[in-house]
């Protein structure tokens, strides 16, 4: 396999997913292309096995499961009462309000995984007070389009199953790695927030709540707390496996659900829609990538690109800088979950070629499609939090507002070359 | 109708996953506490996910979830968008005819050989197997209709109505579903929009 025609058949895809055909069919098609020119029809025939291997793979019912489980907190208002209680927490640093979108997206992400459904229930809920209290435009439209990739960060995180699927990582491990940079980037917003409201000289605060009434409010962040809790713990001490956390979870999950009087079977069917709908189109696009996979493995594709680089002489850290500016480009004009299947079964080897760990490597990922989603013409969270804005305005207003969040997640890219243990360390300990 | 089927399909789905959870989550607990285990949780993990993911893939295409990158799509003139959206579902249904067959193939060798699970259990795995090709004839099918659909409505000139019915699902689009969501629950649980 020369290095020429790799890259050609790389191109064409991308071209085809650009176009607008489905990503599984685009990723599937080069797959079976690939695979039946090199070996004929026989290809065919390993092709069976994989398809079913992937869809009986117990590892994978954990993303029906977990995005049920992001389903269930959030149909129910469950998440949407976490709001209430930060804000009357973080109302009084400087920045007030906003301190509160990066909180409360934060937390629901630790319950949910998609982005969508994050930026959408916190914008709705944040926007028109922000607004109406003054708050600047364009910080507080960033803050939440930046807020909401914080989803896919901390665990649990379906683009973090996907990645260890497709490499064959641990996804405990993944979830568990994820915490640390998690926490820290939503503290790196935090300050952000809390040094350019003080810059900028007229930093808004929101009045003192009560003691009482804060701690009152505290309430509503115990169902999320216990489900993160059970999910987490769970794997951490090693009681359960990725799919096993995700059933725990969902049954602690349908207990708060029912408690808050909201089990009925109306809600619990579009939970149901829902979910189906979100793991069918997930579940087709692994299907394809392991297609895919196969071609890649068999016909050497990773070897040649691994030796190609090496050739280059190129270090792990001279590799991360080159993916990190190739992602940023990419990212720029493809859905995220698309570019990480799309380029893991290429950059994944030749990243552990060089010695890169791969837990490390997932959490690189994870933060590139964090890059992914605030960068434009294309960021899912930009056109989500436009959507839902009040006031008339263009869409540029957003894209200026998370633009310091795109800068901030490049330098912290750069700050985890650094010090690899952010989110080597913490995996270690389970 | 097709809200029925979705329904119907969704509830399915969702009742076999709840089951699961149940059964998972007495296994995982029961494990750990009371040193007891009634095996084959993981095997039924396996099979729930080879046919909810048949399922899934049939209300993610009713639900025009299947993902496609819009960026380029929404620059092109009326009547290459619907050349693009017609392929998109042909290439769809043929992925789709694909698994199936695939899937049959799977099949005539776990017949040929009478295979069985891996485990304690040793499912004949005719039977779970079965249940997914089923599931995937259905998504072929579906898909298929679709694909007939376009078709009919591309060699009509109906480019309109073809671009309605089977352009990618935007950005916008989503929103909205989200938006209709959160005012129908906000009405309730007390948080005002």
């Amino acid at each position: 396999m020369s290095v020429t025609l790799i890259s050609l058949a790389f191109f064409a895809m991308v071209a085809a997913m650009l176009v607008g055909l489905p990503i599984a069919v685009a990723m599937a098609a080069i797959g079976i292309i690939g695979g039946v020119w090199s070996y004929g029809m026989p290809f065919i025939d390993s092709i069976a096995p994989v398809v079913w291997g992937v869809h009986n793979e117990n590892l994978l019912t954990s993303i029906p499961l977990f995005v049920l489980l992001g389903e269930l907190l959030l149909r129910s208002g469950i998440a949407d009462r976490m709001y209430i209680s930060l804000s009357a927490w973080f109302g009084r640093l400087p920045g007030g309000l906003l301190h509160t979108n990066i909180g409360s997206c934060a937390l629901f992400a630790a319950t949910s995984g998609s982005s969508v459904a994050t930026a959408a229930t916190i914008g709705t809920v944040a926007l028109p007070s922000l607004l109406k209290r003054g708050y600047p435009v364009r910080a507080s439209l960033g803050s939440i389009a930046a807020g909401g990739t914080l989803g896919i960060l901390i665990p649990p995180s379906v683009n973090m199953i996907i990645y260890g699927s497709l490499t064959n990582t641990s996804i405990g491990k993944l979830f568990v790695a994820g915490i640390i940079p998690g926490l820290l980037l939503t503290a790196v917003f935090m300050l952000y927030i809390l040094g350019s409201s003080l810059a900028s000289g007229s930093s808004m605060r929101e009045d003192k709540v009560p003691m009482a009434e804060r701690i009152a409010l505290l309430t509503h962040l115990v169902p999320p707390m216990i489900v993160f809790g059970i999910v987490m713990g769970s794997l951490y001490f090693g009681i359960a496996t990725a799919t096993e956390s995700a059933a725990l979870g969902v049954l602690v999950a349908l207990f708060f659900v029912w408690k808050s009087d909201k089990l009925q079977w109306v809600l619990l069917r579009t939970c149901f829609i829902s979910t189906a709908r979100v793991s069918g189109m997930i579940l087709l696009i692994i299907t394809a990538a392991f297609i895919l996979n196969l071609t890649i493995s068999l016909t050497g594709v990773a070897e040649a690109m691994t030796k190609w680089v090496t050739g280059l002489g190129l270090s792990a850290t001279g590799l991360i800088l080159g993916l990190i500016v190739f992602y940023l480009i990419l990212g720029m004009f493809m859905d995220v979950l698309s570019m990480m299947v799309a380029t893991i079964p290429i950059t994944f080897p030749i990243a552990t070629a060089l010695g890169i760990d791969p837990i490390w490597f997932g959490i690189f990922i994870i933060l590139m499609c964090e890059l992914g989603l605030i960068t434009p013409p294309v960021g899912m969270n930009l056109f989500v939090v436009h959507g839902i804005r009040p006031d008339k305005g263009g869409i540029e207003d957003v894209m200026w507002g998370a633009l310091p969040y795109a800068i901030l997640i490049i330098l912290f890219t750069i700050l985890l070359m650094v010090w690899p243990e952010m989110a080597t360390w913490l995996p270690t300990k389970m | 109708m097709k809200e029925k089927i979705e329904n119907i399909l969704g509830s399915i789905f969702g009742l076999m996953f709840l089951f699961l959870v149940v059964l998972v989550s007495v296994e995982t607990i029961g494990r750990k506490v009371f040193n007891f285990s009634i095996q084959g949780a993981d095997e039924l993990g396996g099979y729930a996910l080879a046919i909810g993911s048949t399922l899934s893939f049939s209300l993610a295409l009713l639900g025009r979830n299947h993902i496609r990158v819009d960026v380029l799509h929404e620059k092109f003139g009326p009547r290459l968008q619907a050349f693009m959206n017609w392929l998109s579902i042909v290439s769809l249904a043929a992925f789709a005819i694909f698994m199936a067959w695939v899937a049959q193939k799977v099949i005539m060798d776990t017949m040929a050989y009478g295979s069985t699970a891996q485990t304690p259990w040793a499912t004949p795995l005719v039977y779970p197997q079965g249940i997914w090709l089923a599931g995937l004839a259905v998504f072929a099918l579906v898909a298929f209709a679709f694909a007939v659909r376009a078709t009919t409505l591309l060699l009509r000139g109906q480019i309109a109505e073809l671009n309605e019915d089977y352009q990618p699902k935007s950005a916008k689009e989503e929103l909205q579903e989200e938006l209709a969501d959160i005012a129908l629950r906000s009405q309730d649980s007390g948080v005002k929009p």
